[in-house]
């Protein structure tokens, strides 16, 4: 193992700090370690530097963000978009779509332009994500029998939307 | 399993040029349950129980129960992350240790497949069957637009990272790296050490991996990745041509320096033997050496902090710095693997 901090000479101390949740540990070689105890841990490398400064960058570069999407809190985990941008890393998935906006902005950043998964889909979500579909196209459909006053047929959409939304048992809207 | 030993697929592996082993990684997250870095013990209790049920075949391992060596040991074996030693609690390893499961390292679960002859779609079926496994007992973190929802956007999506470990001497010592480089950056796709993010090259092996993960499927992730490593290792041919056609005495001097300093040191750091030892393989590659002068891959494990240690600590030997000893005990290995004075 090599040392986390000059990432050239091998790792042969380990050091602990603090206690309980502020425990921080580190593997660093003799010359680092020496330094380190005279107070130098500034020189200390972290693997999420990358993606903090590049988030940081982007919260930077939104200096009008409204001060009450600034409180905004997700529910499940109580991530705030300030926290997320610390941490370069969401709270839990539901973060993603209580700051849908934010998301849709740093996946389209860190992805390149990438913005739909084109991969696996988990065999319970497939199902329900067929449903999900099929959804979409009724309403559509929906929208479109309205505008065109056509009343009975839009009644039988109306009912299709219905018994597939009762049906659909994944336990998520 | 045997924690001083070379993983038996590693030690089974053939040995070839250039290419080196592969491995693929997913991420996948519990639905409902805050990500690793905010998530409490007691919350994982359940997906913890769950794991143990379905993964009976795996070897369980405690972090917590490890002391600093061995947790480094499993580092050097690719086994687990850096990241892992500091706050991770428990993997499941199987049994030749080319599958790995890390609980709670920056995603709840992180499954990991390697191999040094399967290819990289042989090890995807592997680890997304197991995938499969785990999913049909927990509810994942899914969005229909997003994929899989990962802590770091940086893995949303497929949370797949394919990557294969490659062997550069010719590319490095021509100093072709960079620019190889900074082509794959503009497709998605980078260079880095053998030790993943923030790792520095060591015996001029690399790893090539994808960096997006969103928006192709992970077949055509895995197929780019084919294509681009097929490219770099022509390339590599390539330039290990012109050393043998235009520096021929200058290639054979160094390869046969390595040779002979490893044959007869009695001291020598881990950076310094693991560029001998690329020498060494260049020259097994080029024809100069018989093919069972070393194993590479093997060796480049076993002159690892951890390994020399663990080396020191079944010897019993007694010594006053550590980082001297590890010195020492690496050069021993060498001498007895390369057949030199003992």
């Amino acid at each position: 193992m090599i040392c986390e901090s000059c990432q050239e000479n091998e790792a042969t101390v380990h050091i602990t700090t603090g206690s309980g949740l502020n425990k921080t540990e580190r593997y660093l070689c003799e010359v680092c370690a020496n330094k380190s105890f005279s107070g130098q841990f500034s020189s200390f490398q972290d693997d999420s530097f990358n993606i903090h400064q590049l988030l940081q960058s982007l919260s930077a570069q939104q200096p009008f963000t409204s001060h009450k999407q600034q409180k905004k809190h997700c529910e499940n985990c109580g991530s705030t978009v300030e926290s997320i941008l610390k941490n370069g890393k969401f709270g839990c998935a539901e973060c993603y779509e209580t700051f849908s906006e934010k998301s849709n902005e740093i996946i389209t950043k860190v992805q390149l332009f990438q913005t739909e998964h084109n991969g696996k889909i988990p065999q319970k979500s497939s199902a329900y994500i067929k449903v999900k579909k099929e959804i979409e196209q009724l309403r559509a459909e929906l929208s479109g029998l309205v505008e065109e006053q056509a009343f009975e047929e839009a009644a039988v959409v109306r009912d299709q939307i219905k018994s597939l939304e009762a049906g659909d048992g994944n336990g998520k809207d | 399993m045997a924690m001083g030993k070379i993983s038996p697929w590693v030690s089974q592996a053939k040995e070839i040029p250039v290419e080196m082993s592969s491995r693929i990684r997913l991420a996948r997250n519990v639905r409902e349950l805050p990500f690793p870095h905010l998530v409490e013990d007691d919350e994982m209790s359940g997906v913890i129980e769950t794991l143990n049920d379905t993964l009976d075949d795996f070897n369980r391992i405690d972090l917590e129960e490890l002391k600093f060596e061995d947790k480094a040991l499993l580092v050097e074996k690719h086994l687990i992350s850096p990241l892992f030693t500091k706050r991770g609690r428990l993997s499941y390893i199987n049994g030749d240790e080319s599958v790995s499961i890390m609980v709670n390292e920056e995603d709840h679960i992180r499954i990991q497949a390697m191999g040094a002859e399967l290819s990289l779609d042989e090890l995807y079926e592997n680890a997304s069957s197991l995938d499969d496994r785990l999913e049909s007992r927990l509810d994942y973190a899914f969005d229909d637009k997003y994929g899989f929802l990962t802590a770091c956007p940086t893995n949303i999506g497929t949370g797949l990272r394919a990557s294969v470990m490659l062997h550069l001497p010719a590319l490095s010592l021509g100093n072709r790296i960079q620019r190889v480089s900074n082509n794959l950056n503009r497709f998605g796709f980078t260079l880095r050490g053998i030790y993943g993010e923030g790792s520095v090259p060591l015996g001029h092996i690399y790893q090539l991996s994808n960096q997006l993960t969103l928006g192709q499927s992970e077949e055509d992730i895995i197929k780019s990745l084919n294509e681009l490593k097929a490219r770099i290792i022509e390339e590599e041919i390539e330039m290990r041509s012109i050393m043998h056609n235009e520096h021929l005495i200058k290639a054979k001097d160094s390869i046969f320096r390595s040779y002979g300093i490893l044959k007869h040191a009695y001291t020598i750091s881990l950076k310094e033997a693991a560029n001998h030892l690329s020498n060494i393989k260049l020259g097994v590659d080029l024809g100069f050496l018989p093919e069972n002068t070393i194993r590479f891959q093997e060796l480049v494990q076993l002159i690892q902090p951890a390994f020399i240690k663990m080396r020191l600590n079944s010897l019993d030997k007694e010594y006053v710095s550590l980082e001297r000893a590890v010195a020492e005990e690496r050069a021993t290995l060498l001498r007895e693997h390369i057949g030199g004075t003992i």
